[in-house]
């Protein structure tokens, strides 16, 4: 003889079980994207090749994107880094939006890093010494490395030394 | 109850969603995390993050992530065959993120006073911190006055690295080269400021902090080491026909300039190639002691200076 159990004791078995649904639902949820600070550096910058000015570059590190954030006095400009394909986003505080840079340069010899023609200059060698060492046989010599990027964000051109001069214009 | 029921299993859809990718980092004033997120992920090409190489955020080491090898994958792997060589390899953007940490650290400040952001070659050289051309032909008279001299001190130099191989046990550390890193980040076309460490403080000969140099330097012939200026142009030299060594002035050394990292503010590490020998030596800076004791030859002081000149020196 099946006795129906009452509805308080129903109660609770739903209860746990929602719970239970959650710890399980809690262990499967991919783990979060941890930011990771990778240095700050006291540097010299330069805006629309203005005169240089003293900067910090920040550089935090998550699992699909780099941040640098320049700060230039009261300026702040961040790019956005994302490895491939390459991307390069500069953020427009005005339109509260990541706008996809054109082109980056860098002059190894000058430890320097331009975004966008020299709309933004930097001096950091974190950057490139971790570039040269993460493509040692491609870097190796490199002297001027440039790249340009389509309207979508993706490399469409990518030269060095002499070569951007045949290249790019 | 249904409507318990339901609640349950809302609250754990909910909790089910990816959503820490959304809380993950500060963004710029008046950006949504999300907003972040979603053009950062975009191409949706890097299949999970599996490009970056040994997974776990082993970060170290010359970095696998902005590599070529990402092109020779691609093919599906069918059926075990040898993978082509396709000529594209190593193609690909010049740059990357620019994230994995390189072997000699992170720098937190650039310290060379008029460092400033140019896309345009240092003046005059190829290098960074290099000395007008002038003192270059100064340079390379001297040069090769010394390598004249030195025709007669080689002798004496061979002589000594073969005696100290028994009596040193330093020198018996001898190393495979192939597992001497000679692609620090940093040894590279302008080297002088993209060493990650404190640099700039050491005197070389000029300013002898060595209370032993007066006294050597007299039995050994020779009045005087090899100035910065040469030192720092036979790696400039090196590195622009892409070689990994220097020839140590006045002697059969030859330094593995990107082998050189310092382990203390005054001592550093490097390796040295000699007599067809990769040795793994220390140089204390300060205390002009090579392995911990005073250089035995004019050979040892100039391989000790050369390394104390590429880790702290003006470049």
């Amino acid at each position: 003889m099946k006795v129906a159990a009452p509805m308080f004791l129903k109660t609770p078995f739903l209860i746990s079980g929602a719970l239970a649904s959650c710890a399980l639902a809690l262990l499967a949820a991919p783990a979060p994207t941890r930011a990771e600070v990778l240095y700050k550096l006291t540097t010299t910058c330069s805006l629309m090749g203005a005169d240089p000015q003293a900067c910090t570059v920040e550089a935090e590190d998550f699992d699909r994107v780099t941040l640098y954030r320049h700060r230039i006095g009261a300026i702040t400009k961040t790019v956005r880094v994302t490895d491939t394909p390459l991307k390069m986003e500069l953020y427009d505080a005005d339109s509260k939006q990541w706008k996809q840079l054109q082109s980056a340069s860098a002059r190894f010899s000058a430890n320097t890093v331009c975004f966008n023609g020299r709309d933004l200059c930097v001096v950091n060698p974190n950057y490139l010494n971790s570039v040269k060492e993460g493509r040692p046989e491609l870097m190796a010599g490199r002297d001027l490395v440039r790249v340009h990027f389509d309207s979508n964000g993706r490399t469409n051109a990518s030269c060095y030394d002499d070569g951007c001069d045949l290249v790019l214009k | 109850m249904k409507h318990l029921a339901g609640l349950a299993l809302l609250l754990a859809g909910v909790i089910t969603l990816p959503a820490g990718a959304g809380f993950a980092f500060d963004p710029p004033a008046g950006t949504s995390p999300t907003q972040l997120i979603a053009r950062g992920a975009g191409g949706g090409s890097r299949g999970g993050g599996g490009s970056r190489g040994g997974g776990g955020g082993s970060r170290g080491g010359s970095g696998s992530r902005g590599g070529g090898g990402n092109f020779r994958s691609g093919g599906g792997g069918a059926g075990g065959g040898g993978r082509a060589n396709t000529g594209f390899s190593s193609s690909g953007s010049g740059l990357s993120r620019g994230s994995s940490r390189p072997s000699g650290g992170w720098s937190n400040q650039v310290r060379q006073p008029g460092a400033n952001p140019s896309l345009n070659r240092p003046s005059g050289n190829a290098v960074a911190g290099n000395r007008n051309l002038d003192n270059n032909r100064n340079i390379n008279r001297d040069v090769n006055r010394d390598v004249n001299r030195n025709v007669n001190v080689n002798r004496d130099i061979n002589r000594n690295v073969n005696r100290n191989a028994n009596v040193n046990v330093n020198w018996n550390r001898r190393v495979n080269i192939n597992n001497v890193n000679v692609n620090a980040g940093w040894a590279r076309a302008g080297w002088g400021v993209a060493r990650p460490w404190n640099y700039g403080w050491y005197g070389g000969w000029n300013t002898p902090t060595w209370g032993w140099w007066g006294a050597r330097a007299a039995t050994w012939g020779i009045a005087t080491l090899a100035t910065a200026s040469i030192i720092n142009n036979a790696v400039n030299s090196a590195i622009s026909a892409n070689q990994t060594t220097i020839l140590v002035p006045n002697s059969n050394y030859q330094l593995i300039f990107a082998s050189v990292v310092p382990t203390s503010s005054s001592v550093v590490s490097f390796a040295v190639t000699t007599d067809g020998g990769t040795y793994q030596l220390n140089a204390d800076c300060n205390a002009g002691l090579l392995d911990g004791r005073q250089p035995q030859s004019a050979s040892e002081a100039e391989l000790l200076n050369a390394a104390c000149q590429v880790a702290f020196g003006n470049a």
